[in-house]
């Protein structure tokens, strides 16, 4: 069952398999992406980041606990098709604990053979995949689908003029677990 | 007085000046070779290779007689980037194996041996492994090993090969050694056949106040070197951070792909040189000089620590390709930044790495699709400023696989936008933000934001910065962060927290 204790235990994440994060815009899908990367390279695994819109912040992953020396961040400059292609690359490369494509704003939705193919690579090479976005990328290519709501905002400072964001409450919805009927609701809070 | 527990290998390259060129350029190593200087037509001769010696030209003498001894005499112009390249090539050959190393002289190196019996062998062994390293790198060393850096000098002249004087056997060994093999000054050359002096032997017999008073110190120069002594301290060479391989051309290049068989080459030899001291490369420095003067210099991190010249050559010339050097190019230097090679990537326990082959490979292909300067990973620099990040090697194989210090075990992410992206935003009286125009809708309402937070920086320096930043949670479900700028009054779009 999914659950989001797992991700410490490395349970979370399937080498192998591709899993989804997709949700809109400050829902929090960034954040567990970066939980992701945090597990991986604290664990001493190494990691790849094709960042289709080069938005990723490392300052702010850093905060996070992310070794950022042990992700390898490719910058797409907002070109998608150069984005699935990297990814394609990556995902080929056996010795990656995890790969993951950040495709932004906008859809880049796979063809059922682009998925697939890259599910086989994947496995061959025995990586976990992540693909994160507004939508879904690899449709039933994907092991574990799970899309991000936001719940809540915390402020800071006096309550009618508030100075700073501090927090975000985030719900998360298995939208697809392969081979496991019952699906799940997780909440998460995230810290500015 | 000689160290009985000192022992010194000698590693000496013949005719550094034409060995240099032949390393540039293997083809000419059977043929007739002769290095030139000075402007036509009273060019002159200062080095030649051993086929060169053979038809009979030697140093000093003038290139027209040169060519009319030996009428198949290539000749190539004297280029300094070519002699220094291959005084480092040769010193980091030898820096492979020991530390301690003296930089004698342009193909002249001494290489402190003591201690390295345990893990080489016999000193004939280590003399073996050393000229080994140096034939790695394209010059054919010889090596003489003694107690002395003179008799060991002396032995890997006479060495077909490799020499070794015994201990406690220098002056027995030097002592049947013909004067005339050796290089003297031209005054000690002309006493010592006048006096019929014919060995060291004879030369190390004589009385040294004696040659004081007749040769001067250039006499108590000869007399150390015939009873092999020395009496220099051993002054110690320290690589520097940088590896430099460089190539002097005689023609000028003005198309890529002439280019890239040039930089492949240079690149070649430094991944050469690098394999031999056992590291790797994690930046490099490109400088084309230009046919008009000016130079076309580039500096690039790797995406990570390698050493393999194919995908080096790629990084170099996709870059080449998006900012070409303006005009004819006439000279190439590469520079790396060395770093010690792993023993094995990962460690026992651990996730294993990429191997460094394929990460190599897919290195090179990424580079390809999105540019070298969009591969890397990514390193916090020593700043407050919010975006402050310089691009760095990938660790794949570290073994502190340990992530930085964190308090934050959930932390929120953001999304930034580079560069900041200017939007038009509507205020209250007290200045706070009401609604937003151009930032992911058309128009956005302000659901509720925070702010002013002012922060500055480097105030000392000239890259000097404040900002003073909102953040806006709006009605399309979006949290955005503002930057404002009450001078100008212009708001930009920093990015998004998700």
């Amino acid at each position: 069952m999914f659950s989001l204790g797992d991700m410490g235990s490395g349970s979370w994440l399937q080498r192998g398999k591709i899993t989804e994060i997709v949700g809109p815009l400050g829902s929090g899908r960034t954040s567990l992406l970066v939980r992701l990367l945090r597990e991986v390279t604290r664990g001493g695994g190494a990691a790849a980041l094709v960042d289709a819109d080069a938005t990723f912040d490392p300052v702010t992953a850093a905060r996070a606990g992310v070794a950022l020396e042990h992700v390898l961040w490719v910058r797409c400059a907002g070109r998608r098709d150069v984005a699935v292609a990297a990814l394609d690359l990556l995902a080929r490369c056996p010795g990656f604990a995890l790969v993951a494509l950040d495709a932004g704003e906008t859809s880049a939705r796979l063809t059922l053979a682009q998925a697939f193919r890259l599910r086989q690579a994947a496995r061959r090479a025995d990586v976990a995949l992540v693909l994160v976005g507004r939508d879904r990328v690899a449709g039933a290519g994907a092991a574990l689908a799970v899309r991000t709501r936001r719940e809540a905002l915390a402020w800071a400072g006096p309550r009618r003029r508030p100075t700073r964001l501090v927090g975000m409450g985030t719900a998360l919805h298995v939208m697809r677990n392969q081979g496991a009927s019952e699906t799940a609701v997780e909440h998460q809070w995230w810290t500015a | 007085m000689v160290d009985s527990v000192s022992r010194v290998a000698c590693v000496w390259v013949e005719a550094f000046a034409a060995a240099a060129v032949e390393r540039t350029e293997p083809g000419l190593r059977e043929t007739p070779l002769a290095v030139v200087s000075g402007t036509a037509p009273a060019r002159r001769v200062t080095d030649a290779n051993a086929a060169a010696r053979e038809a009979g030209v030697r140093p000093v003498m003038g290139e027209a007689e040169a060519v009319t001894r030996c009428p198949a005499l290539v000749r190539r112009v004297a280029a300094e980037e070519t002699v220094s390249a291959a005084r480092r090539a040769l010193l980091d050959a030898c820096y492979g194996l020991s530390p301690r190393l003296e930089d004698a002289a342009p193909g002249l190196v001494f290489v402190d041996i003591v201690g390295l019996e345990r893990l080489l062998g016999a000193d004939a062994q280590i003399a073996e492994r050393l000229g080994r390293a140096s034939r790695t790198v394209g010059l054919p060393a010889r090596v003489g090993v003694a107690a002395t850096r003179t008799a060991a000098r002396v032995a890997a002249r006479l060495a077909g090969r490799t020499a070794v004087i015994p201990p406690g056997d220098e002056a027995a060994a030097l002592a049947p050694v013909e004067v005339r093999t050796l290089d003297w000054p031209p005054e000690v050359a002309a006493a010592l056949a006048r006096w019929g002096i014919a060995t060291l032997g004879d030369l190390a017999a004589l009385p040294r106040t004696g040659l004081a008073a007749r040769l001067g110190a250039a006499g108590l120069t000869a007399h150390d070197l015939a009873c092999g002594r020395d009496t220099t301290p051993f002054r110690p060479w320290t690589p520097p951070p940088f590896w430099e391989e460089a190539q002097a051309l005689d023609w000028e290049i003005d198309t890529l792909p002439a280019l890239e068989a040039v930089v492949e080459r240079v690149l070649g030899r430094l991944t050469a040189r690098l394999a031999a001291a056992y590291l790797v490369a994690d930046g490099l420095q490109l400088r084309l000089a230009l046919l008009s003067g000016a130079h076309h210099a580039r500096a690039l991190a790797l995406a990570c620590p390698m050493d393999e010249t194919r995908p080096m050559l790629t990084v170099l010339m996709h870059d080449l390709a998006a900012r070409p050097p303006q005009g004819a190019v006439v000279g190439v230097a590469v520079q790396a930044h060395a770093v010690p090679r792993r023993a094995m990537p990962g460690t026992l326990g651990r996730p294993s790495a990429p191997a460094v082959r394929d990460l190599a490979t897919i290195l090179s292909r990424l580079v390809a699709l999105v540019g070298a300067d969009n591969v890397s990973a990514a390193a916090v620099g020593d700043s407050h400023h919010p975006d402050a990040w310089t691009a760095a090697p990938l660790q794949a194989d570290a073994d502190d696989g340990v992530a930085a210090d964190s308090n934050v075990e959930h932390a929120l992410a953001f999304r930034r936008l580079r560069p900041a992206r200017p939007v038009t935003v509507e205020t209250d009286a007290t200045g706070r933000p009401l609604a937003v125009r151009g930032a992911l809708s058309d128009v956005a309402r302000v659901v509720r934001c925070a702010g002013p937070w002012r922060t500055s920086g480097e105030w000392w320096d000239t890259a000097r910065w404040s900002r003073e930043e909102w953040d806006v949670a709006l009605d399309d479900t979006s949290v955005i962060r503002l930057l404002h700028d009450p001078l100008s009054a212009t708001w930009l779009l920093d990015g998004a927290y998700d």
